[in-house]
């Protein structure tokens, strides 16, 4: 299956398993696209199918379709205010949308039959500011939805949550309360507690944006990690050494609209937007 | 003029005074506060929830029993009580209701709308990415106020919500006219019988006093304590 961006109403139309589309025709309409770096097959784990969505009368969503394939890493940016953070919290339905359908793991999240909380426990979410639980712990925080959710044994939650904590190097500090780690910290334990639910793909909404610049690098590590891994992800973010780094895609969006869906190599080696072309050469000046 | 006094009659009363009158003071005030911290969250909840109807029906009780005074209400509920009991049953004849729980239903029922102001601007005062956060978890609306946002909301609101109890707890003073004896109405009783009231009435001033004001000293000692980092 292409992760390239179709016109509806054939995005969701699932594709058997092993038949990989060429897709490198280059002759789709709407957004420049390019074709996929990796051969996904089966149908893809998120499918965004021409959303749209409105606050009131103002538009912020506009016609986006776009696809992310199984251990698919795709980076979403643009300039602030252009509904990329949106769009994100669309795919586990935080956001309600107005039009358009978005499938994910083969789920609708726009259907009244969806048990959303099921849908949710198995999409991973890693928000700006961190969001912790600042009531709670750093091992009750990383087990509270494991046990209330998945409803895990106590023990077998505890002994997950340990793990992961330890694999974001944070095992000394489990019995600490949020608001004495550092951004950095919490941040790398707001994945832990993601990772824990086993999510079939996890989403990044500007994960590094309100961290101090000395702690970005902790937390892009373990992303880096975590995208070697194989996990499927959809990166909202502004860190473009990130996505040369790991991205397969990057989507390009503009006042509410897809503007550019294209192989990582290709969006920076030639953007073909011009808006692209200016957001690039203005994040990258510095 | 105080050289007539004769404080002598205060301590002939003490147990009294305390056995009968302070613990009926304090059991009535733990209780309705307690049923109405519980019963105002669920009005915050239901004021906040999207649910038109049960907004504003939430809105209405909470605005009337805001609006009314509360010997009004501890009356009309009094006499009201027993032919709603009789209703709600299909009994023939008003129920007895003792006129306790007559007072512990009123006081529950009114503190409620002033417990449930308290809780709302709690459950407003969480940031809205926790419940985000709780959502994409996996968590419904029942788990995600319970594990998340009432927790918080309650330790923020703990010092709003004491002050307020003690408020109740002079308020319970009130139920003299339902001839109960609360404490105030326990130092009446004395002062009429001994014919000691500036004395009975002194002294009971001065306990009122003593209590309210070693809660209110420790509710600001707890609100530097409870405070959560964030």
């Amino acid at each position: 299956m292409t992760s390239t961006p179709m016109p509806a109403p054939t995005a969701t139309t699932p594709v058997a398993p092993g038949s990989v589309a060429p897709s490198d025709s280059g002759l789709q309409s709407g957004p420049l696209t390019s074709p996929p770096p990796r051969i996904a097959t089966g149908t893809p784990m998120i499918a965004i199918d021409n959303v749209s969505k409105w606050y009131g009368d103002f538009q912020v969503l506009t016609n986006c379709t776009t696809q992310v394939a199984k251990g698919e890493v795709v980076v979403v940016c643009g300039p602030s205010g252009s509904g990329k953070s949106t769009l994100i919290k669309c795919v586990n339905a935080l956001e309600p949308i107005q039009k358009g359908q978005i499938t994910v793991n083969d789920t609708k999240v726009v259907d009244k039959a969806t048990d959303l909380p099921k849908l949710r426990s198995r999409v991973g979410m890693v928000f700006q500011h961190f969001e912790l639980f600042p009531h709670l712990s750093i091992t009750e925080n990383l087990t509270v939805a494991q046990r209330k959710v998945l409803k895990r044994p106590a023990e077998e939650a505890k002994k997950k949550g340990m793990d992961l904590l330890a694999r974001v190097g944070l095992s000394a500090h489990a019995d600490k309360y949020p608001g004495q780690l550092s951004g950095g910290q919490q941040q790398r334990v707001a994945i832990a507690r993601a990772l824990a639910m086993n999510p079939v793909v996890m989403l990044f909404d500007e994960p590094t944006s309100a961290l101090d610049p000395e702690m970005v690098g902790e937390v892009l590590d373990v992303m880096v990690e975590l995208a070697k891994e194989g996990m499927t992800m959809m990166v909202v973010t502004h860190e473009m050494g990130f996505a040369r780094k790991v991205a397969d895609r990057v989507i390009f969006m503009d006042r509410g609209e897809i503007v550019e869906d294209a192989r990582k190599e290709d969006f920076f080696g030639q953007p073909r937007s011009e808006r692209a072309q200016q957001f690039l050469s203005k994040i990258l000046q510095h | 003029m105080f050289s007539n006094f004769d404080f002598g009659v205060v301590f002939g009363s003490l147990p009294y005074l305390f056995g009968t009158g302070m613990v009926f003071t304090v059991t009535l005030t733990a209780l309705a506060a307690g049923m109405g911290v519980v019963l105002g969250t669920l009005l915050a909840m239901a004021r906040l929830s999207g649910v038109p109807g049960l907004k504003h029906v939430a809105k209405v009780y909470v605005e009337l029993m805001r609006s009314l005074p509360l010997v009004l209400v501890i009356f009309w509920f009094y006499f009201l009580v027993p032919y709603i009991g009789a209703y709600l049953t299909g009994a023939s004849r008003p129920i007895q209701v003792g006129a306790f729980s007559s007072a512990l239903i009123t006081f529950t029922l009114f503190e409620a709308a002033y417990f449930s102001e308290i809780m709302r601007a709690g459950i407003q005062s969480i940031p809205k990415g926790q419940t985000g956060a709780a959502y994409a978890l996996g968590m419904t609306y029942a788990q995600t106020m319970i594990t998340v946002v009432l927790p918080q909301a309650f330790r923020n609101m703990l010092p709003l919500l004491l002050t307020q109890t003690i408020v109740l707890f002079q308020d319970t003073s009130l139920v003299y006219v339902l001839s109960l004896t609360d404490f105030l109405g326990a130092a009446s009783k004395v002062a009429q019988r001994d014919g000691r009231l500036v004395e009975m009435y002194l002294f009971a001033a001065v306990v009122y006093f003593a209590v309210c004001f070693s809660a209110s000293f420790l509710v600001r000692r707890l609100q530097r304590r409870v405070a959560i980092i964030r």
